[in-house]
């Protein structure tokens, strides 16, 4: 029951933090000596240095239209925040899957292996239009399919033909010493049938929305079935959203302040990590976490759930 | 007059001398001991390093001897440099980040959203050497199955919704190849510089393009003449669209103390060059009318390094010695100066320069040459009126 957990960078949140033309306006009676230098930058270094002090194992970073991008804060940081995994999530329409695996190459070289992807179908249509983007809303999953197809096969086959109604490569594949980097961990997401058959045959980990544990454990049963079809074991995850204090009452105080979305996981520490291990018995390994604001939440999670948690699945293991 | 100074980031490792055509720099060789980057502990195990740790170093070096950045190539067994510049952006200060990229292999929006973030992570320190692509078997690795005359018709809708949706809001195009309805950069990305564009390409295609989109047109060095008649017409062509075409040269330096100091250096190189690397050049096939110009020198037959030497000061045979263009300079400190300061009386207003091992080299060209700079183009350019 070994379980990985990721904090989430959401580069949308908090916009005013560390952005010089957003940030709040202090009273002329306090001196500010601030600089523009300081920027946005800053605070997701800030939130990866957190999430490496207080033990996760990797950071889940947003893909956000209005936001910086995923892959270029994970790039931008990466060598100031030791050890940890970054996870960038973006769609299968940011272009050639030929150049974007040459890319992962070079930010696995450059750190050590600590990239995974979190390929996304896209967004709703209209936006999709707004990128130049008109591909049919059936066609998603398959392209998702063809993108992921086209950059294992050039990362590890040489040469690497494929023609398909997305990609076209011809007499592809890198060669040393490109080749020799892993290639980034695939995590999928989505809920639909479509989904889960896409994610049997490709995600190395499927991440479900929160949600009851009956619709969890019949989602993660219908995975499981479709991957044993496919001769495969993509791993589960789960992207969960918390607000932990010391007790209950303060937990579900907060939350009403900050109207949390659908299936927040609200409650004392012990809560929350009861209901985390309660998670990981029902078949999920890998936890995506967030909470606002990113950085004061990271260090609570980490100082007081992720220490609870572990000690319950030591317990647990101890009892198996 | 200012001209715009910039250095290279190999980015197929780097070889720790010209005279060597060992990449002992990056993991492109075995491993071994006296290679860097990893390097070895105990002469076997890797210390860890990996080549951007080099990279960061030329970066550092490049930007302290006065380079405004430099340009970042991209081919099939380099490291790219959509990775490299955000990797480096946090350590540098003013750097700035040339990325070397195809229009055609990235989606327009995406690609300005990726541009507007770079540009946010580094404080507007970035910009594009844009490359439309040598075609031929190299095109079809990359996944680009079109035509050449057609790529340059790609590049040119690429660039038109590139920059339209930097405009923010509300951007219709309806092209041949790029359609967007509606489009545009979220007001924080928006509210960045757009970057500067550096275009290369040498067929007529290619000129018109540069004409609409370039800030800087960007040539290899090629013969003076030859240059100073291309630099004219991409000026003219631009002029007569109501624009001011600034031109720019990458070229290679190999700049000692004495003119002898520096010939030593190519000629060693030169007996070094093995008979694979000469096939291995030999053999390139593509489309591309920029390299059909170089090949024209036929470095690859040459059997002394002095049958190279096209004229005072230019050797025309770098690409046996390191991956990249035929011809470069040669010569003393004095000397190479001065061959730029010709570059700049015939048109040049920015270079991209470069010299092996390019870390070393970077201190020695801006602390040996860059200063030298000025006296001749004066010179010139008052013997010209």
């Amino acid at each position: 029951m070994t379980i990985r957990t990721y904090w989430q960078i959401d580069p949308a949140v908090e916009p005013h933090r560390s952005e010089p033309a957003l940030r709040l306006q202090l009273p002329g009676i306090v001196r500010d000596r601030r600089v523009p230098t300081q920027n946005r930058y800053d605070y997701y270094a800030q939130i990866g240095q957190a999430a490496v002090q207080t033990g996760f194992d990797g950071l889940f970073i947003r893909y956000r239209a209005e936001a910086d991008e995923s892959r270029i804060i994970a790039a931008a940081i990466a060598r100031e925040v030791p050890s940890v995994e970054f996870v960038a999530e973006f769609p299968a329409a940011v272009g050639s899957a030929v150049y974007a695996a040459k890319q992962a190459v070079t930010f696995q070289r450059g750190t050590g292996n600590r990239f995974g992807w979190a390929v996304t179908q896209g967004a709703d249509a209209a936006s999709r239009q707004r990128e130049g983007d008109y591909i049919e809303d059936g066609l998603l999953p398959e392209r998702v399919k063809e993108f992921l197809k086209v950059a294992r096969g050039v990362h590890g086959i040489r040469p690497f033909t494929l023609k398909g109604g997305h990609f076209e490569v011809k007499d592809g594949g890198f060669d040393a010493p490109l080749n020799r980097a892993a290639f980034p961990t695939v995590f999928l997401q989505g809920d639909s049938e479509d989904d889960l058959s896409l994610s049997a045959c490709q995600a190395d980990v499927h991440l479900f929305r929160a949600n009851e544990t009956s619709r969890l454990g019949h989602l993660i049963e219908a995975l499981d079935d479709l991957a044993k079809r496919a001769d495969r074991s993509p791993r589960f995850g789960l992207i969960q959203p918390i607000v932990a204090r010391e007790f209950t009452d303060e937990a579900e105080r907060d939350a009403k302040r900050s109207g949390v979305t659908e299936h927040t996981l609200v409650g004392s520490y012990d809560d929350v990590a009861d209901r985390l291990a309660e998670l990981a018995v029902l078949g999920v390994s890998h936890f995506v976490l967030s909470a606002s604001p990113s950085l004061e939440e990271a260090y609570r999670v980490g100082q007081y759930v992720l220490p609870r948690l572990r000690t319950r699945l030591s317990s647990l293991r101890a009892a198996a | 007059m200012t001209i715009d100074f910039y250095w290279r980031l190999p980015t197929h490792g780097c070889h720790s001398s010209i005279r060597s055509g060992n990449y002992d720099r990056g993991d492109w060789s075995p491993l071994q001991a006296g290679n860097i980057a990893p390097g070895t502990v105990n002469g076997a195990d890797s210390d860890g390093f990996t080549y951007i740790d080099h990279l960061a170093e030329i970066a550092k070096a490049a930007e302290s001897a006065g380079f405004q950045g430099g340009l970042i190539p991209s081919f099939p067994n380099t490291d790219d440099p959509w990775v490299i510049s955000p990797l480096l952006a946090r350590e540098t200060r003013s750097f700035r980040f040339m990325i070397a990229f195809q229009p055609g292999f990235g989606n327009p929006v995406h690609t300005a959203r990726l541009s507007a973030s770079l540009q946010r992570a580094t404080g507007g320190r970035l910009l594009f050497n844009i490359i439309t692509g040598g075609g031929g078997p190299a095109q079809l690795w990359w996944g680009d199955s079109f035509s050449h005359d057609d790529r340059y018709g790609r590049t040119r809708e690429w660039l038109d919704v590139f920059r339209g949706i930097w405009g923010g809001k509300g951007f219709n195009y309806d092209g041949r190849f790029y359609r967007v309805e509606d489009a545009g950069l979220s007001p924080l990305l928006a509210a960045e510089e757009f970057p500067e564009l550096w275009f290369s390409g040498s067929s007529d295609a290619a000129l018109e393009v540069a004409a609409v989109h370039a800030d800087y047109y960007l040539s290899w060095l090629e013969p003076f003449a030859q240059l100073a008649t291309k630099f004219a017409s991409v000026k003219e062509r631009t002029a007569k669209l109501g624009g001011e075409q600034k031109c720019a040269i990458r070229v290679d330096l190999v700049a000692r103390p004495t003119e002898e100091e520096a010939w030593r250096d190519i000629k060693i190189g030169f007996e070094n060059v093995s008979e694979e690397t000469r096939q291995r050049w030999r053999g390139q096939a593509t489309d591309s009318v920029g390299a059909s110009r170089q090949a024209a020198l036929r470095p690859t037959d040459a059997r002394r390094y002095e049958d190279l030497i096209v004229a005072p000061n230019l050797w025309g045979g770098f690409n046996l010695l390191r991956g990249g263009p035929a011809l470069g300079i040669v010569g003393s400190y004095e000397q190479c100066a001065a061959k730029l300061d010709e570059l700049i009386a015939l048109g040049a207003d920015g270079f991209i320069l470069a010299g092996t091992p390019h870390l070393e080299e970077a201190y020695r060209i801006g602390e040996e040459v860059l200063p030298l700079l000025g006296r001749h183009s004066t010179a010139l350019l008052e013997a010209a009126e």
